[in-house]
């Protein structure tokens, strides 16, 4: 799964996206102002959305290929994908700290990093609000702002709370399909315990397949057994997408609910199953595009 | 002394060859014939180990079974029917496989040498593929003379056993090629051919195996095995020897030839 | 090709590829200083080096990029390309066809099986299991499989003491094919992460180099490799067809024996340390072949050496095309090797035939 992101969903969250947006490029002019150089290895966009958050952006030398957001992480040299990194390559950006989602790997390369002594901090990941507020806290106390972070998290947490609260007034949960990919016509879903699940439920709705755990290849029949009465699918540019057309066209798909009524969620990725800083908003908008305004 | 004693093939449930005996002595050319199917190739893949078969086969005295391979390869040489390279080996570097085993490999000159007996030295260079069949046929030819190049080694006499040696040549290099075999039996090696032509066998064999249905129908001089009554009953249709054709009739007999023959002398 | 004007100088391939030797050799010895000096941190060899010249301390980082990350990658590197090529070398002679690979023998079907069933069934191994292997787990699993499917392929195709050389092939076909099914069923089972880990393992890499690996893998590698040095005249003799390699001497079925161990064992630990790398086993024999000749004495050591250079820089562009992230070498082989394989089928199409 590739999380791709949008630049066109505008997210006014909060009030360092004004400083961030000055930032830009120049990372180096930035840092030498603070005097002191960027040392901070991020890996996983939702580690790097909340280092921003948290006003830590200048301590930042490098991102993984998942860090898409804010759109100025995107200037930092990228040190591969989460899950393939090299040692070398890692060292190579002089990390004195190194801040990780769960997952990262390969084995050799993070037994190689604790060889070159450069302290790795794993933040632990649950899909749920509490989650978002624990990795919030654990990204705060790594970096050493504590403070800040508690007043992040808090912050977070209660407007999570909100959101969530304001979902559970939706009436009848609706049921809620979420597709990974539809290559070849076979369907990648979504079952339990995966960041969609839980985005599914913050928002107030059901998980239409509980049967099994992960993303894993369903059959037609099972599609159409779960009856969901919308499908949930990330936003992607590219040719790859499948319009909804003919999404709705999958013999599998044809026959459910959602079809009958032409319901599609497209969201960005990074912004829907990230668990991060926008989870609030995030709940808040799929809440919305399922039950409408 | 090559000798092959109750040899029996069965190849799947066909009996291919059925309890033949065969001798061919050191010094001499023997040649195997007799009508297609008859048995003469099975018989000679017998004497090289290349089929299961049942009887004994003594080479120099020595039974062949239970030899190492190159134990076999130094006191006899192999050239098969037709042979396909793999790779795009030059000639140079076909004949110079011979000079794998036995005792000739230190001397690489030897493989320009047998090029040369066998005519080809201006294709040392050339791609064994580019070749055509007769010119494959020869170059294999110069990689078994270096394998057994001295006819006679340590006293004991090496031998060439050819399938088939001449099918694919034209009547000149039929000639050639008959000629050093025969000059290979006449320094004290031995020679074992199956052959095809039966005026070439005339002409150059010392002795020859009359094979039909799988069963040995004569053994014996050229003047003895090669008689009407034994071709006719072997090849399933009415032969005589030595009667010329109708006037009229064209015949081309190699007899004739009148070939530019060098004697076989091992360096 | 035109006939030489003197018969009695025949020009001498095997001079040149003995000459190779040496050419490969230094290639190699410059490769791999360009393997240690080059990567995607600003570490340098050469002041490393002056400084131990000096007598002076190496900082631990220039200690871990230098010692613990590019010098096994070298070592591994080495082992890696080297049983590529010679194994490619050796299966093109066995099965006398210039395509042929070590997925002929089953080795890498199973082996991306072991890997495979390691990453997706890991999870629900003993954990005592699990702790002993560690991260060796899936190499382990891989060349397991690797060896094992070899063995299955090389009973089925064995009567009588013989091996059939194309009952392997079709054997193998098979079997191949089975264990893509069984493959098909552990992907649909397995979830989204050891997805990922699959299909990155799929494209190889030398990324996750460590000694511990290189220690293991390496005389594993050695050995077979040595013993495939032992095969030149063998397979020289079998390209004229196994009858004749008898007659001259070569005892075919001890051959045959060697050859698939050997490449059983080198390209099963190959794979089992880098996932799957392509072309090299192809590329390197056919362009020997072009350049000296297809006499195999010389044939597999100059594999050995060319493949081995060949994949320290396919490594070395691997890791520093995108730094500091690493493009997985795999894709590195194919974007070089294919190009490469395709000018010399286009440029000597006549040769294809030989």
């Amino acid at each position: 799964m590739r999380r791709a992101f949008s630049r066109r969903k505008a997210l006014p969250i909060l009030a360092f996206t004004f400083a961030t947006a000055l930032w830009g490029g120049s990372a180096a002019l930035w840092a030498a102002g603070e005097n002191t150089q960027p040392d901070l290895l991020s890996l996983g966009g939702s580690v790097t959305e909340i280092v921003y958050a948290l006003g830590q952006q200048h301590r930042l030398v490098a991102r993984d290929t998942t860090s898409v957001f804010p759109p100025e992480a995107a200037d930092l040299p990228d040190v591969g994908y989460l899950r393939a990194l090299s040692a070398e390559g890692v060292l190579s950006v002089s990390p004195a700290l190194i801040i990780s989602e769960e997952g990262a790997g390969p084995p050799e390369t993070i037994e190689l990093l604790q060889t070159a002594s450069v302290p790795f901090v794993t933040v632990p990941e649950t899909y749920t609000a509490q989650g978002v507020v624990d990795k919030i806290l654990a990204v705060g106390k790594a970096l050493d702002v504590e403070p800040k972070a508690q007043e992040l998290a808090h912050n977070v947490g209660r407007k999570l709370d909100a959101a969530q609260h304001a979902a559970t007034q939706s009436g009848i949960p609706k049921r809620v399909l979420f597709i990974l990919s539809t290559n070849g016509g076979r369907i990648l879903a979504s079952g339990t315990g995966t960041a969609a699940d839980g985005i599914i439920k913050m928002a107030g709705a059901v998980n239409a397949l509980v049967e099994f755990e992960g993303y894993k290849p369903v059959t037609d029949e099972a599609v159409s057994a779960a009856a969901p009465d919308v499908i949930l699918m990330m936003d992607r540019r590219g040719d790859h997408a499948t319009s909804n057309e003919e999404l709705l066209a999958l013999p599998a798909i044809t026959t459910t609910p959602a079809a009958k009524s032409q319901s599609v969620v497209r969201m960005d990725g990074l912004y829907l199953l990230g668990f991060g800083p926008r989870t609030a908003q995030a709940v808040t908008d799929l809440n919305t595009a399922l039950y409408g305004g | 002394m090559l000798t092959a004693r109750n040899i029996s093939v069965t190849l799947g449930h066909a009996q291919v060859l059925a309890h033949v005996d065969f001798t061919a002595r050191a010094g001499q050319l023997t040649a195997i014939v007799g009508p297609n199917g008859s048995g003469k190739t099975t018989l000679l893949r017998a004497l090289t180990g290349d089929v299961d078969y049942s009887g004994t086969v003594l080479l120099n005295g020595t039974d062949t079974q239970g030899q190492r391979p190159w134990q076999l390869a130094a006191q006899r040489a192999v050239l098969p029917q037709a042979t396909t390279m793999a790779f795009p080996f030059t000639v140079i570097e076909v004949v110079r496989i011979g000079l794998t085993n036995g005792t000739a490999a230190t001397h690489d000159s030897r493989a320009m040498q047998a090029l040369r007996r066998v005519g080809l030295a201006h294709y040392a260079n050339r791609f064994y593929q580019e070749l055509s069949g007769g010119e494959q046929q020869r170059v294999q030819l110069a990689r078994v003379l270096c394998q057994v190049w001295a006819p006679v080694e340590d006293g004991a006499p090496r031998w060439l056993l050819l399938d088939e040696p001449v099918a694919s040549l034209d009547i000149g290099h039929q000639l050639e090629v008959m000629e050093i075999a025969r000059g290979f039996a006449r320094s004290g090696g031995g020679v074992v051919a199956v052959m095809h032509d039966l005026n070439l066998t005339a002409l150059y064999a010392d002795e020859v195996a009359m094979l039909a249905g799988g069963r040995l129908l004569a053994h014996g001089t050229p003047a003895d095995v090669l008689t009407d009554a034994t071709l006719s009953d072997a090849y399933g249709c009415a032969l005589r020897v030595n009667t010329a054709p109708q006037a009229g009739h064209t015949f081309i007999l190699p007899h004739a030839a009148n070939l530019m023959t060098e004697n076989w002398s091992a360096s | 090709m035109t006939a030489i004007s003197d018969l009695d100088t025949p020009r001498d391939r095997l001079h040149a590829a003995r000459a190779a030797h040496l050419w490969l050799a230094l290639l190699l010895v410059v490769v791999s200083l360009a393997s240690l000096a080059w990567g995607a941190s600003g570490t340098s060899l050469w002041a490393a080096l002056a400084k131990l010249a000096r007598g002076e301390p190496l900082t631990q980082l220039e200690a871990v990029i230098l010692w613990d990350i590019r010098a096994p990658r070298l070592a591994l590197g080495i082992c890696v390309g080297a049983s590529l090529a010679v194994s490619g070398a050796v299966m093109q002679g066995l099965f006398r066809n210039p395509l042929a690979d070590p997925g002929l023998v089953g080795v890498s079907a199973g082996a991306g099986l072991g890997a495979i069933i390691a990453i997706v069934l890991g999870a629900a191994l003993p954990v005592w299991l699990v702790e002993i292997t560690g991260n060796a787990l899936v190499p382990v699993a891989a060349f397991m499989g690797g060896w094992a499917s070899t063995m299955v392929l090389y009973r089925v195709a064995t009567r009588g003491g013989r091996t059939s050389v194309a009952t392997m092939l079709l054997a193998g076909i098979a079997l191949g094919a089975l264990a893509g099914a069984v493959s098909g069923v552990l992907v649909y089972i397995a979830d989204d992460s050891q997805l990922r880990d699959l299909t990155f393992w799929g494209l190889g890499s030398l990324a996750g180099a460590t000694w511990a690996k290189t220690l293991v893998a390496a005389p594993l590698i050695a050995l077979s490799l040595g013993a495939a040095m032992t095969l030149g005249d063998g397979l020289n003799g079998l390209a004229m067809g196994e009858a004749t390699a008898h007659h001259i001497g070569i005892p075919v079925q001890r051959m045959k024996n060697i050859a698939i161990l050997t490449v059983a064992g080198a390209t099963g630990a190959a794979v089992a340390v880098s996932g799957g790398i392509g072309f090299i086993g192809i590329v390197v024999p056919h362009l020997l072949r072009l350049a000296t000749g297809p006499d195999h004495r010389t044939l597999l050591i100059n594999s050995a050496l060319l493949g081995a250079s060949l994949l320290l820089v396919a490594d070395v562009i691997s890791r520093t095309i995108i730094a500091p992230a690493e493009l997985p070498i795999g894709i590195v082989t194919a974007v070089l090797g294919a190009p490469v394989f395709l000018w010399i089928l286009l440029r000597r199409r006549t040769m294809m035939e030989l």
